[in-house]
Order: C-alpha cells, then structure tokens, then sequence
C-alpha cells in the first residue's frame, strides 16, 4: 500500500512540473528585456545572431515546445550569463551546497525546536515557557537578513569566532546554518509546544503516572512519541520555507547555492537557468511531501490515503 | 450597541497584548498617514555638504544619520508609508480575490470547486517568496509591481478559508430556508453566507499584513523589490546591511521597526480570533 501511495505521487508529479514549466516559461517571456540587454554596444548582427542561436528570435510558441522537447531528453538549456556552462553543470554544483546548508539547517531547527518546545509545554506559563515562546516569535517576527545581519555582528565581527562568508569548511556552515534554521526552528518549537499539551490531557499519560512510571519515561515513551507525529508534517512546509531562505541566506554569506544562482538568474533574464532551477525546486518540494506522507503512515497505522 | 458586539469588545479589551498591538498600530498609521500628508514628525533639512554622515545614535539624531547625512528616524518615519501601505493594500487584495474566489468555488461547489482549487494547488506548490519574484519582475520592478506581485500572492490562504467556510454553510438550515424561499444565489451569498464567514476571513487577513511586511523587505533586502529612491523599512534595512561591519545601528532600528509591526498585527490577529471565537482558546497555531 505504501508503495502505491508512492508511486501515485510520484506519477502526480509529471502534470504539476508540466504546469508549473509552462506558467514559469510563460511568466518570464512575458518580462520585457532579454539576457543579452546588458552587454553594452553589441552590433544588431551579433545580437540578431546570438538570439537565433539560442531560438530566442522565434515566436514565443515555438520556444515552449523546442524547451519541452529538451526537457524530455533531461536537457536543461545552457545558461546565457556563464559562459560555456550548461543549467545541468551549475545545477550539479549548486545542488550538494544547497542540500548541505538546508539539511545541516533542519537539523538544527529539529535540535533546537523540540526541546524547546517540550520544555515550554512542561512548564507552561512559567519564565521558561515565556522565554521559548519569545524566542520562536522573534523567529517568526524578524527578516531573515536582519537575523543574519544579528549573528555575523555578535560572532563575527564582535566576536571574531566564526567566519562570516563563503563556502569552505564546516565551520564556515554554522552561521548560515544558524540563520536559516531560525524560522523553521520557531515553527517546530510551537508546534511541538501545541501538541504535547494537547498529549499531556490523554488519559494514557495520566495511567502511565498512575501505574508508577518515571516522569521521564512517561514524556519520553508515551508523550513525545505521539506529539512528534504532527510534527513530521511540518516537513512539508519547513522545506519550503528552507527553499525561500536560501535566496536570503545565500547572498548574505555568499554561498554558491540554488537560491543565488536563482536570483542572479532572474536578475540577468537568465531564461534556461530560472526554468531549472525552478522545476528543480518543485521537485525537491514533491518528494519531501510524499516522504512526509509516508513517514506519517508509517508513525499512524490509522491514516490512509486510499 | 448589539449584544455581540459588546461582548466582541469585552472579550478583546481584555487583552493587554492585543491592545497594546492596536494602540502600537494606530500610532504607526498615524505617523505613516501625516507623512504621506507631507508632515514630517521629525523633520530634516537634507544638506549634501554636512558633515554629519554616519553618525551614531545622538540626541539630535536619536537613530544616527546614513551615509548622505540623512537622519534615520525621519527616514524609518517616512518608511512606514510604504511599509505599512504594503501591507494594508496586500490585505485588501488578498480580500477581495481571496473571497470572491472562494465564494465562487464553495457556492458552485462539483466540477468548477474541483477545477478552482486544483489551480490554487498548483500556486501553492512553490515557496510564496519564488512565486511572487517571478510575478514581480514580469510586472516590473517599481512600487506598483512589488504591491501587485504581494496580491497576486497572498489570496490563495483567503480563497481556501472562505472556500471552507461556504461548504460548511451549505449545510445549515437558514440557507436552506433562503433557497426554499426562492432568493436569488446573489442574494443568498451577500446577505447569508458572506455576512457569517466573514470571522474568519478577517482573522486570516489580519495576519497578511505581517507577512507582505516581511516578504517586501525581503525581496528588497535581496535586489528584487523595491529600490532607492522609494523607501520602505525594507530598503532601509537592506541599506544598513552593507554597512554592518561599522554602522550596525542602521540596520538594527528599521529592523525593530519591522519585527514591532509584525509582531503588533501577530497579536492583532490572535486577539481578534479569540475575542470573535470564544471557543478557540489561545493557542500557538497563530502562524499557521
């Protein structure tokens, strides 16, 4: 049954990525300018050759299938700004960066936040729980740049502990990692709050303590094992909030990621790079919530989805 | 006054952090709606030769000048037009398609909900923030393309709630009443359906004022918004960002003023959810 349930999504996929290339494709042919705009001085040849070269001098229609037809043989285009680079060159560069900095990011929204957020439901309406609330909206408040801006000012420039830019060593993760954990930290440690007390009223918790359980093995077996499964989902919207962040946080720390190369992309009326980086995205964010589906049959054998 | 009414505003004078967001709101509207009238609350003459540039927090500059000698209170002052403008017209737009998009899908219900809300899960499919850049630079990028690219944007959550909403109603006895009646499906969604999911609806655009706050300073901060001359607390703060390193404060009080306001509509929307439905108590779910 989970299989099927995979492959359905999986097959779902196909119309939304054919959907989300044909409005993309549209959306960005519609804007006026082309890629060659900013080179100053080119002669009407050179630029009337450049554009057949690439089929730009076609009408708009013919493009959208001569694209369509690539894409069938995985053929993402070559970008117009970096020289002698394919889509599939950057995109295979830019990809592991991403994956490192939003799993090392996940990770510590998920080691931050549910402590958090268990603590603050233990110990609900107390200083701590105040705190922990604060804190996930101040995450939830604050532009993500001035969250950045905040830890590359206190460790960085105050602090001379950790680098501020680049992409070189682990250490030069742990600020970007930081920032762009913050918002999906805030999201996680309410959530988590929310859920274990609403556990904590279930009349299993209260026949667990009255059968003499530890108070640490009733948190840990009987009400954080049930609290986390709301939690799961947040896997789906977390990633796309990861995916928003990264355009923010790869430009403060430089990263070479896909959310800088998307928004140079764009900038420069890059067409062929915005379409892949865009469907890429799509299906990073249909996969992620279809493991999120299937995590959640796993962890409750009541929901199905047939 | 009405007996809900009354009650709406007991429940709602009851809490401090509701309150208090309101009063922090009004004095920023009001600050934003006299600028906008041309009267600057901290006035300053611009002189391209002073020497005061990049100053730090003084007593005549209680924010510290930029780098043009500007003083950076008058500047988050004038700011808060734009700011506070996006948000507000976002709201609006996001109200008015939201729910007239709504309306039509959960009135009609069958095939044309089925066809509606599968375009909204298409547009939902992709982070709000890559969508409306996308929107935004076919537009153009001036201050009538990024309000667009927020609207356009920010309906889908509206058209989903008031969607609900309809469906649920559908099953209530009044309407049923209404149509028995023989009132026209004009009437029975202005004055009967409308009227009762409007709670809701409010509450959710409530909280699409802090959310085109954030995005729009965002989208400035990474070059695809807004861009000098027009100022908003986002420009101003992504201003500040190039010179963190020796003026942190010109990035810290624009960024205050943005996590203040976000924070003051967060609550609004809280109280305004509690006060109209007793039921709910206050949860944690309000950014959802």
């Amino acid at each position: 049954m989970l299989l099927r349930v995979v492959i359905k999504r999986l097959l779902a996929m196909i119309p939304l990525l054919l959907v989300i290339a044909t409005l993309t494709f549209m959306v960005i042919r519609v804007v006026p300018g082309g890629p060659f705009d900013q080179e100053r001085n080119l002669p009407p040849q050179i630029l009337a050759n450049l554009n057949a070269k690439y089929h730009l001098d076609k009408p708009v229609l013919e493009q959208y299938f001569l694209y369509l037809g690539r894409l069938c043989h995985a053929d993402l285009g070559v970008s117009y700004k970096y020289v002698d680079r394919t889509v599939v060159d950057i995109i295979k560069d830019a990809f592991p960066v991403s994956i490192q900095l939003g799993g090392a990011g996940l990770l510590i929204a998920v080691l931050i936040g549910v402590p958090l957020g268990t603590i603050a439901a233990l110990r609900r309406g107390t200083h701590i729980d105040h705190l922990a609330m604060f804190v996930s909206t101040m995450g939830l408040s604050l532009p993500l740049f001035v969250v950045g801006a905040l830890l590359i000012l206190v460790f960085a420039i105050w602090g001379k502990a950790l680098p501020a830019a680049l992409w070189e060593s682990p250490l030069h993760a742990i600020l970007p990692a930081l920032t762009i954990a913050f918002k999906p930290m805030a999201y996680i440690a309410r959530l988590t709050r929310a859920s274990v007390l609403e556990i904590l009223q279930k009349d299993w918790v209260r026949i667990a303590r009255s059968k003499g359980l530890s108070e640490s093995a009733t948190i840990i077996k009987h009400v954080l094992r049930n609290a986390l499964i709301p939690v799961v989902t947040l896997l789906g919207p977390v990633s796309a909030v990861m995916i928003a962040g990264s355009f923010v946080v790869e430009i403060i720390y430089a990263i070479p990621g896909m959310g800088r190369f998307f928004v140079t992309a764009v900038m420069n009326r890059d067409y062929d790079l915005i379409m892949g980086i865009t469907l890429i995205f799509s299906v990073v964010l249909v996969i992620t919530n279809t493991i999120v589906d299937v995590l959640y049959m796993i962890l409750d054998p009541r929901i199905s989805y047939e | 006054m009405k007996e809900p009414q009354k009650r709406f505003l007991k429940q709602f004078s009851r809490m401090p952090m509701a309150c208090g967001s309101l009063v922090f709101i009004l004095i920023i509207s009001v600050i934003a709606i006299l600028n906008s009238l041309g009267i600057n609350l901290s006035p300053y003459s611009f002189d391209q030769t002073s020497s005061d540039i990049l100053q730090s927090p003084t007593f005549a500059h209680p924010m510290g000048t930029d780098e043009l000698g500007r003083d950076l209170l008058s500047r988050v002052f004038f700011g808060s037009q734009l700011s506070i403008g996006i948000g507000i017209f976002t709201a609006v737009m996001s109200f008015l398609i939201g729910t007239v998009y709504g309306a039509i899908a959960g009135y009609c219900r069958g095939k044309v909900d089925a066809i509606l809300m599968r375009i909204v899960d298409v547009a939902y499919a992709l982070p709000d923030l890559l969508v409306m850049i996308l929107i935004g630079v076919m537009i153009g990028r001036g201050t009538l393309g990024i309000l667009l690219a927020l609207g356009l944007v920010s309906w889908r959550g509206t058209a989903r709630l008031v969607r609900a909403q309809f469906l649920q109603l559908h099953q209530e006895e009044f309407i049923e009443a209404a149509r028995a009646l023989g009132q026209n499906h004009l009437d029975i969604i202005c004055k009967h359906m409308l009227p009762n999911s409007l709670g809701p609806v409010i509450v959710a655009v409530t909280f699409t004022v802090p959310m085109a706050i954030l995005s729009e300073s965002t989208l400035s901060f990474i070059g695809l918004g807004l861009s000098p001359p027009a100022c908003s607390w986002g420009t101003l703060a992504s201003d500040g960002w190039r010179s963190l390193r020796t003026t942190p404060h010109l990035i810290f009080f624009p960024g205050i003023f943005i996590f203040m306001s976000v924070l003051s509509f967060n609550f609004l929307g809280d109280g305004l959810r509690d006060a109209l439905d007793p039921r709910t108590k206050a949860s944690s779910k309000q950014f959802f």
